[in-house]
């Protein structure tokens, strides 16, 4: 085994998540690769929509945010970037980076777009050639909802990645890859792993997996120390330091907050995971069983122990489309009585939403401060000198004008309803439902293709 | 005595499933927790919360094991109207859960 170590920091963890941790990282934690994830299950739809909306728009814009802090200090110490922020169209994202580029006076930044899961325009094509698209979950059929589509998208693996990187790409944009793909492509790319190394890639992925979700692998949302973790504020993201066998030392950015520790990383490994044994991705089925942790210095752990099999013959892919609005209203109830007011004020407002019509498929009601986390496994807020009781009614309605009803009509719970009531608010805006469509493809359906933005004219850095 | 006496966790969704991770932080702890979290009692303690099923698996390296739990979610982090749409605190519940 060489001694060459890959260096991968984990930039982003979701579409908003802060910049400043990825420049930081860029400019202080010797990385080789900024792996950037930007997309989570809603996020395709939304982008989708910005896509239909204006054909430059339709990635997540916080990349260029983040490029124009860390790309400088990218470009002086040789950091590749590695993205899905691509979104639901990378082309665009792409040519965004480039005016960046340009405008920072760095035209030499060679930009690789990696195409191929965007499956929208393949739907008719792909079931003529049988693909089902049946429901994951329910087994239900595409056409009951084909015609609210918004996006379909394929979780594609690293292949796409390794051949940018192959061709010289400084910054790697992708739809949507796996979150464990913005991993794999670089290592396999300076290791030459082979695609069906299942033990190496299987090893990876656990890698990937403990840090893909940034500050949550270095002190945040530590539920097992969060009170003695210093510098929340300042949190440093996780670096994997990856040797050539797959296993890696994880670490973070040096001085910053946080804690790299046998703590927080085993919280991480549980981290939306299903089976252990059989944790799927395009590019290998994943075996975290026997995944073990070692503190080997401070902010050091050392992560060894996965290992994999040979990967699905399908791909996930992930349909959005339009379920609805959400009608929602909060109301508060004070002493004397607040417990006894809460549900006369409730048959108010269901009363009139009544006989205004109302139509919708689902509605909760929580308290919050009380049952708003775990329902009715709490007891009910009922203590005679209660203070104040919180009201939250929303309802899964078909339209916008349904939503609107839901406020509309506990509006007159001010000056019609039970006494003691405030915090009615303003009219909250409305917030529109995109339901996800699990579905399979065969693999050999999905081919990624790789498009160097324009000819690499600039020697390499 | 409750599970969070003896350990650590962290939740999560993937859909309509909420995965529930737990970590013991000592040998000692995860046997008793090994014997106390069957499925069954798991079920029972998050009742209503899971309309689906609760599968447990175990990782024995980092002496964690990982509860998932399906139709846990009201449909979903996109479609749900709970508060804790993506099953954030799920967690905390069976951190509550008093052991025999």
């Amino acid at each position: 085994m060489s001694g060459k170590v890959v260096r991968l920091g984990a930039g982003m963890a979701f579409w908003g998540d802060s910049v400043r941790p990825a420049i930081e990282m860029v400019e202080r934690g010797d990385i080789d690769y900024l792996c950037c994830d930007h997309l989570a299950e809603l996020t395709m739809s939304i982008l989708a929509k910005q896509r239909a909306a204006n054909p430059e728009r339709g990635y997540t814009r916080d990349v260029i945010d983040l490029l124009r802090g860390a790309l400088p200090a990218c470009v002086e110490k040789g950091v590749k970037v590695v993205t899905n922020a691509g979104g639901a169209n990378p082309r665009a994202a792409a040519r965004a980076i480039r005016a960046l580029a340009d405008e920072l006076g760095l035209p030499g930044v060679r930009i690789a777009v990696v195409l191929g899961d965007d499956l929208e325009d393949r739907i008719d094509d792909l079931d003529r050639a049988g693909v089902s698209f049946d429901n994951l979950d329910t087994g239900a059929e595409l056409d009951t909802v084909r015609d609210r589509l918004t996006h379909a998208a394929v979780y594609t693996g690293c292949e796409g990645i390794v051949e940018a990187l192959d061709l010289g790409a400084d910054i790697v944009v992708c739809g949507r890859v796996t979150d464990i793909a913005l991993y794999l492509g670089p290592l396999v790319h300076e290791f030459g792993w082979s695609l069906d190394d299942w033990e190496r890639l299987g090893m990876a992925t656990v890698v990937a997996h403990a840090i893909e979700c940034g500050g949550q692998a270095t002190g945040g949302l530590y539920a097992g120390g969060w009170a003695d973790v210093d510098g929340l504020e300042t949190l440093g993201y996780p670096i994997a330091e990856v040797s050539e066998d797959g296993s890696a030392v994880l670490t973070k950015t040096p001085g910053s907050g946080g804690e790299v520790s046998i703590g927080t990383v085993s919280e991480q490994l549980v981290y939306e995971i299903l089976d252990p044994g059989s944790y799927l991705t395009a590019d290998v089925t994943a075996d975290f069983t026997n995944v073990t942790l070692e503190e080997v210095g401070p902010d050091r752990v050392r992560i060894t122990g996965g290992t994999g099999r040979e990967r699905p013959a399908t791909l996930k892919v992930n349909m959005g489309y339009r379920a609805g609005f959400v009608g929602e209203a909060q109301f508060t109830y004070t002493w004397p009585d607040a417990y006894a007011k809460a549900p006369r004020g409730l048959a108010f407002l269901r009363k009139r939403l009544e006989r205004a019509g109302f139509r919708y498929t689902e509605d909760i009601v929580e308290y919050p401060g009380h049952t708003s986390m775990w329902g009715s496994r709490v007891p009910a807020p009922d203590d005679p000198d209660l203070l104040e009781l919180v009201v939250r009614y929303a309802a899964r309605c078909p339209d916008a004008t349904e939503a609107r009803k839901v406020f509309t009509e506990s509006v007159p719970l001010y000056n019609n309803g039970p006494a003691g009531v405030a915090g009615v608010g303003t009219r909250p805006p409305l917030k529109e439902l995109y339901a996800i469509w699990p579905c399979l493809v065969p693999r050999e359906h999905v081919v990624q293709r790789v498009e160097m933005l324009e000819p690499a004219t600039a020697a390499a850095p | 005595m409750r599970v969070a006496d003896l350990a650590h966790g962290r939740s999560g969704d993937k859909g309509d499933t909420c995965n529930v991770g737990i970590v013991a932080w000592d040998d000692a702890g995860y046997a008793t927790l090994r014997a106390a979290l069957t499925e069954e009692r798991v079920a029972a303690h998050y009742g209503d919360l899971v309309k689906g099923s609760v599968t447990r698996y175990e990782l024995p390296g980092i002496r964690a094991f990982n509860f998932v739990l399906t139709g846990a979610l009201d449909g979903g982090g996109t479609m749900s109207l709970r508060s804790d749409h993506l099953g954030k605190v799920m967690y905390a519940w069976l951190l509550r859960m008093e052991l025999p």
